[in-house]
């Protein structure tokens, strides 16, 4: 009777197995198949592999359906079953790591965090950060703007040398608060980039980006060096070259407020040298 | 032996300054300064011939940054249009009733006279108030973007009305 039961038990689940297989089969067949939204990509390419190569816009076709919801996510589908020249920068896919930085319908943006734009009629257009030059397609070369954030000095400065790695530098919580809004750049350089003065004086303005850097370390409580790095941006290009064009601030991926940190700057130049004298 | 052996390699290490870096020839450079990173981008990128990408034909415009070069376009052309006053005066051999006359002999109809008297107020009346809204600015206020918005819409806004009215007078 064992064996019976047994089979029996066995029995029983299969056809359940079969019927949930019918079920599902028939589920399928029901549901009608989605209707593919097709998005046009228009995409900058530039190859500096052939010779003579001029900057062209390519065209390419998603369903939507099939494709994640970022405009990263398009890209990597495009790069993965395509057109596997296309080239672009990416890392992190969570708007931490500034790679994949680029100008998405007008606007510059990570393209890890921009939701592609669901109308279908309308094409989303893909350029590199604007007025930058060009490795390749997507990839612009960052090193002036690596350079100029080295120029700032963009780590924490002591009079006193001899003292360094003895014992902690303490915050106040007040001081510390002030960093806040300003350590959370990943310098993907959106804003630099998204700024007209910028783009006219790249080489000797330096930029939203690296201005509030500079800014972070001004006002850092534990740092010696505000006046000596006030006093380097005192020329008529490298901070003044801002004219409030707020740019910087409505692109930022992050949220943060460049025009404000520089503002912030300007007010500091105005008043360093009285205070200095004042303290002497 | 063991022991001296890597004494010995340590001290090779750390005198044999010159050889250590052989080794390490082909990485990065550590000691380049930003000043001279910043020439290596500039000669590279002309010896490459690479192109600038698009920045000014494909950017998004928006109503600040409208505001900002409008700003700048008032700013020049009344500095112009004051200056060629000035020199006008100057070097014109009439005096200032006598140009008067002249324009109101010509007659020129209401409206036109209005939209000239517009074109004129308009700049006067906008550079102004958004001279004010820069100084607020340059106080450290009105940064968030909602407020950036906020108040270049009143500068609009007061500009048309009070360059209508001056229009009008």
């Amino acid at each position: 009777p064992g064996q019976v039961c047994v089979n029996v038990a066995e029995h029983w689940k299969r056809l359940l197995l079969a019927l949930s297989v019918m079920v599902r089969y028939a589920q399928t067949a029901a549901a009608p198949a989605p209707e593919p939204r097709i998005k046009k990509f228009q995409i900058y390419r530039w190859d500096p592999d052939s010779a003579g190569d001029k900057p062209r816009m390519q065209t390419y076709e998603i369903d939507l359906n099939t494709c994640g919801p970022m405009v990263l996510d398009a890209l990597i589908k495009i790069k993965n079953e395509m057109d596997p020249t296309l080239t672009f920068r990416r890392s992190c896919r969570e708007g931490i790591c500034g790679s994949c930085a680029m100008n998405i319908n007008g606007g510059n943006t990570l393209a890890c965090l921009n939701k592609i734009d669901t109308n279908t009629s309308k094409p989303t257009k893909i350029y590199p950060l604007p007025h930058m030059y060009v490795v390749k397609d997507l990839v612009p070369d960052m090193s002036n703007f690596y350079a100029q954030y080295k120029s700032i000095e963009p780590y924490l400065k002591k009079k006193d040398g001899t003292q360094e790695g003895k014992e902690q530098y303490f915050q106040s919580v007040e001081d510390r608060q002030k960093l806040d809004g300003l350590y959370e750049c990943i310098l993907c350089a959106c804003c630099s980039t998204s700024c007209p003065s910028y783009w006219w004086n790249g080489d000797k303005y330096l930029g939203p980006a690296v201005l509030m850097q500079a800014y972070r370390w001004m006002i850092d409580s534990r740092d010696e060096f505000t006046e000596e790095r006030l006093s380097k941006l005192q020329d008529p290009f490298s901070l003044y070259r801002c004219h409030t064009i707020m740019n910087c601030t409505k692109t930022c991926p992050k949220g943060l407020n460049p025009g404000k940190a520089i503002a912030e700057i300007k007010k500091m130049m105005a008043t360093y040298k009285e205070k200095k004298a004042a303290a002497t | 032996m063991a022991l001296l052996l890597r004494t010995l390699a340590r001290q090779g290490v750390s005198v044999t300054r010159p050889q250590y870096s052989v080794l390490y020839r082909h990485a990065a450079p550590m000691g380049t300064t930003a000043k001279e990173e910043m020439n290596k981008f500039w000669s590279k990128n002309a010896r490459l011939n690479r192109p600038m990408s698009p920045h000014l034909t494909i950017y998004k415009w928006s109503v600040p940054m409208m505001m900002s070069v409008t700003h700048r376009g008032t700013g020049v052309g009344l500095s112009g249009a004051i200056s060629a006053f000035a020199l006008a005066a100057l070097v014109l051999p009439g005096n200032y009733p006598y140009y008067l006359d002249l324009i109101h002999s010509l007659s020129i109809g209401p409206f036109l006279i209005g939209l000239a008297k517009f074109g004129i107020t308009f700049p006067v009346s906008y550079h102004t108030y958004n001279g004010i809204r820069h100084l607020w600015w340059d106080i450290g206020k009105g940064f968030k973007i909602p407020e950036v918005y906020r108040t270049g819409y009143t500068v609009i806004g007061l500009s048309i009305i009070t360059s209508i009215a001056l229009a009008a007078i």
